[in-house]
């Protein structure tokens, strides 16, 4: 687990575990796996309130809940800079996470692959893998783009690459 | 789709919705805290913790440690400060108050503790005790950590209601362990039978609890079984007495003790001190008259204590010994465990003896001895004898053998020589006579009058009629002692002095005295002479020389005169001969040039003329000596035919007293020599220690010798048939004639005389002589020379009247 910061590092060892291992193409056993998806979000969201760190909103888009789609932001000199998210849940899964993508900031930064998927780092492969089938969407977010976001957004706003949408508005008026 | 997954879904979506709580920094609290405080908002006192983290009022900080405390029951201030976060100050503070507020609170030494903790102790105390029986308070103290007064003090109000047991010496024990410790106490006491130092009794008890209880008993204090023991002597459960809370003497020893003594005095009328302190009483005097005054009759002795009948028995033996007019030993009389102390303070409660001694009819020696007066006169009577009889026989200068033994006579003679020197003193001054019987007479005297104090009542006279007589003389003695007594006072210093010159029979030789003649005393006192033979021969001395003094003195009347009447005429003697010598003397010089002649002339003289004279002078000196000593002597039949050898001379001079005896050695030594003037100077010496003076020779006198000499010689020469013993006549008449000289010469120093006169005579004379002395020298060879020669004497004759005449 070594590779992310402490906070991270408590926060997913309180998010519930999974325990079906089943793909979308499962049927009624990915039925079983999604009801689980669904809790360990409940938990890990409540666990964001709780602690006043609520980042995301997230919803499923087609009824198999094969795709979702929703929003995250992130606070940066008491500014809130917010992308759109979205992302498929492949056919191996969960042997394989899903990849998260943020379409709006695709071409803006060297850590992202084509069409918005974000680069995650060397550390979390081998944890996905080894945690293969106990480890869901919730844990995707919590040690995939939280820790992305933490490093990415202070750089992009920096260099100006990304504007707040008030300063955008206000840039475009003026 | 079913249900669940719906309503998850919904779940999500509310979850999402809800709203997000707010968290403010901590900065943020502090700030709006601050704020507060500044707009009067919070208008109390607000601690915060020693984090930083936390506010908190004084009310919930009371709160909480009252709660902590009554939790824990005891808690020290600073783990209460650790508990509840807040500074130590602010907890010291309110725990003050919480105390004075809560009345079931304490705080001791930093802690605060409740009533109900020391009830909870208590009952954790009692549960131990009652297993092990006894604990100790320390121990108790180092285990909870508190001070010992404090779980004393805690400890003092719960006893006998929570814990069960009984504090002792800083002990607790239950009554069971006391009850047992009680019992052994109990045991040992009752068991001791002799008196005992109860700190040993304890510390075995000590051991035997140690041993009963193993390794893991704890020693039991010595003042808790003092305690025990106490109560049990208080109890009436053991009896004795104790002495300084330690000596511990159970009441049968003491009555052992006593039946012991009782008995044992009973029976044997007496009981030493050893006895008594074997039996274990450390003052025996003490317990014997104060403690017990079960014997006021007793009296306490030296070492011993004696019932009076033993006193009677003692009294009526010495009474008897002392009326048979003998002597006891009292410390024969009695048991073997008397010392002489005791028997010596027993005679003093002997009422005969106390009147006896009074009425100086005994005396008492080395303590125990008892002697009767008329003991001691025959002995004192014996001794004087025996005195006179040495003191004659010395001054007869002989020793007579067998009527003594050796060393007895040397001393004898040697005590006998000193005696002349005192009696010479008592003769120059009278008065000293008794000087030195002075302060011993005294001392008898004065303790003689303590032992008449002593003594009750004095007035049994009447009993002792046989030894009246004795006594009286006694009497009489002692007067005349005492009156000197009264004289002497001022010289008794010089006297003193004098003592040791004086004169008498010394104590070793009393004593041996009266050792030949109580064989008694030897049997008695051959171990310790000291105890009653010096003693007694120091007592007897005084009377023995006094009497002996007297005798004496009578005898020096009587030789007074005959004295007087022998240097008288020893003085004439000596003046006549002595001039003689003196003339004679004067002859030598002439042939003083010849040695060998001079060494013949001068012998001739010393054997001739000198000895005579030496010898009347010794014998008269002699005589005199003993004269003065009071010794009889018989009249001597000539004084001139006297005539010792050179040892008798030696004998007699060795025998005069002091420097006279060297003088006449001197003389004696003198005669035996070649020098007349040696001997001339040694005899005036002589003669002037003896108090003789002698005429010295002046022209005068020598005139008229010289004259008287030659009329005598020229007489004798008238007168002389003998041819031989003519010459030598005419040689000295004709010495006289011509040199004036009186000549002495023996028959060998003839012809030198001769000689000498050839070249004063004339021819003819000379002839005459040379041919009478040839004649004379062969005289002796036959009888025809003879006639010779007395043919030839008228001419010779002549010859010396002729130069007479001219």
């Amino acid at each position: 687990m070594e590779g992310w910061d402490p906070n991270t590092k408590s926060t997913l060892t309180q998010i519930p575990l999974l325990t079906t291992k089943s793909g979308p193409r499962d049927g009624a056993a990915w039925t079983v796996r999604l009801k689980e998806e669904y809790k360990s979000l409940i938990a890990y969201t409540q666990m964001n309130k709780s602690n006043d760190n609520d980042w995301f909103r997230i919803s499923a888009s087609n009824p198999e809940g094969t795709r979702w789609t929703g929003k995250c932001w992130y606070v940066y000199n008491l500014l809130k800079y917010e992308f759109d998210l979205q992302f498929d849940i492949p056919v191996t899964y969960p042997s394989t996470a899903p990849e998260l993508e943020l379409p709006q900031l695709d071409g803006k930064t060297q850590k992202m692959y084509r069409g918005g998927k974000i680069c995650l780092t060397v550390h979390f492969k081998p944890l996905w893998a080894k945690n293969c089938p106990r480890f869901g969407i919730a844990h995707a977010l919590c040690l995939g783009l939280a820790p992305w976001l933490a490093a990415e957004i202070p750089i992009l706003v920096d260099s100006g690459m990304i504007k707040h949408k008030d300063d955008a508005t206000s840039s475009t008026e003026s | 789709m079913d249900d669940e997954l719906l309503e998850l879904q919904r779940q999500f979506e509310f979850a999402q919705q809800a709203k997000s709580s707010i968290r403010l920094s901590d900065r943020n609290v502090v700030e709006l805290v601050q704020k507060l405080q500044q707009l009067q908002v919070i208008d109390f006192e607000l601690l915060h913790t020693a984090s930083g983290k936390e506010y908190i009022t004084l009310d919930q900080l009371r709160n909480e440690m009252v709660t902590e405390v009554k939790r824990l029951g005891r808690i020290s201030v600073i783990d209460l400060a650790d508990v509840t976060g807040v500074d130590l100050y602010y907890v010291e503070k309110l725990a003050q108050s919480i105390i004075t507020d809560h009345g079931e609170l304490m705080l001791t030494e930093g802690e605060i503790v409740t009533e109900s903790y020391w009830d909870s102790i208590a009952e954790e105390i009692n549960e131990r005790l009652q297993e092990c029986s006894q604990i100790a308070l320390t121990e108790l103290a180092v285990q909870l950590n508190v001070g010992l007064d404090l779980i004393a003090s805690v400890l003092e109000p719960r006893l006998g209601t929570i814990v069960k047991g009984r504090l002792e010496g800083g002990q607790l024990y239950t009554p069971a362990y006391v009850a047992r410790v009680s019992a052994m106490v109990r045991g040992a006491a009752r068991g001791i039978t002799v008196p005992t130092n109860l700190t040993v009794l304890w510390s075995s008890l000590q051991n035997l609890l140690q041993e009963m209880d193993g390794a893991s008993g704890v020693a039991v204090d010595g003042s808790f079984f003092q305690s025990l023991f106490n109560g049990l002597v208080k109890g009436g459960e053991i009896s004795g007495s104790v002495r300084a809370g330690v000596h511990w003497t159970p009441a049968v020893f003491a009555v052992a003790q006593k039946e012991s003594v009782d008995s044992f005095f009973s029976q044997n009328s007496f009981i030493s001190y050893d006895v008594l302190q074997k039996l274990g009483i450390p003052q025996p005097v003490q317990f014997l008259q104060v403690t017990n005054p079960r014997y006021p009759e007793g009296k306490p002795l030296v070492t011993t204590f004696v019932h009076p009948s033993m006193i009677e028995m003692l009294d009526a033996a010495t009474e008897d010994a002392l009326e048979r007019g003998s002597w006891s030993d009292s410390l024969s009389l009695l048991p073997s465990s008397f010392t002489p102390q005791d028997a010596s303070k027993m005679l003093f409660l002997c009422q005969s003896v106390q009147l006896a001694l009074k009425s100086n009819k005994a005396h008492i020696f080395g303590d125990f001895y008892v002697l009767s007066s008329s003991f001691m006169k025959d002995i004192c009577d014996c001794t004087v004898k025996e005195l006179e009889t040495l003191a004659v026989s010395k001054s007869l200068g002989t020793v007579k053998p067998g009527d003594l033994p050796i060393a007895n006579e040397v001393k004898a003679g040697y005590d006998s020589s000193r005696l002349s020197v005192s009696s010479e003193m008592a003769s120059d001054s009278g008065s000293n006579k008794h000087a030195d019987k002075g302060p011993k007479k005294k001392k008898g005297k004065a303790t003689g009058n303590a032992l008449a104090n002593q003594s009750e009542s004095g007035a049994d006279n009447q009993e002792h009629t046989s030894t009246k007589s004795k006594k009286s003389q006694r009497k009489g003695k002692d007067t005349s002692s005492q009156t000197s007594d009264s004289k002497q006072g001022s010289r008794k210093e010089s006297l003193k002095m004098k003592e040791d010159n004086l004169s008498s029979p010394s104590e070793e030789w009393i004593m041996e005295k009266i050792t030949a003649l109580v064989p008694d005393f030897e049997e008695q006192g051959i171990d310790d002479p000291e105890t009653i033979l010096r003693p007694l021969a120091n007592k007897l001395r005084p009377t023995i020389i006094n009497t002996w003094m007297e005798k004496r003195k009578a005898l020096f009347k009587d030789n007074a005169e005959r004295m007087k009447q022998l240097l008288d005429n020893l003085q004439k003697k000596l003046d006549e001969s002595f001039l003689n010598m003196q003339l004679y003397e004067k002859a030598l010089e002439l042939f003083e040039d010849d040695q060998s002649t001079s060494v013949v002339l001068h012998r001739h003289l010393l054997r001739t003329v000198a000895a005579p004279m030496v010898d009347m002078l010794l014998h008269d000196l002699d005589e005199q000596n003993k004269l003065k000593n009071g010794v009889e002597v018989q009249e001597s039949p000539n004084s001139e035919s006297i005539s010792f050898s050179p040892g008798d001379r030696a004998a007699i001079s060795k025998s005069f007293p002091g420097a006279l005896s060297n003088k006449a050695l001197a003389v004696v030594e003198a005669l035996e020599g070649k020098r007349v003037e040696t001997f001339m100077s040694s005899f005036r010496a002589v003669t002037e220690e003896s108090g003789l003076p002698l005429k010295k020779l002046d022209k005068k006198l020598e005139r008229t010798l010289l004259h008287s000499y030659r009329k005598e010689l020229t007489s004798q020469v008238s007168a002389e048939t003998d041819p031989v013993s003519l010459l030598p006549k005419v040689v000295s008449l004709l010495y006289v004639q011509v040199y004036h000289k009186a000549l002495q010469a023996p028959g060998r120093a003839i012809s030198v005389a001769i000689s000498q006169l050839t070249d004063k005579l004339d021819e003819t004379a000379c002839k005459i002589i040379a041919d009478y002395q040839a004649a004379a020298e062969d005289s002796c060879a036959s009888n025809r020379i003879r006639e010779i020669l007395e043919s030839q004497m008228p001419a010779l004759k002549s010859l010396v009247s002729g130069a007479s005449r001219s």
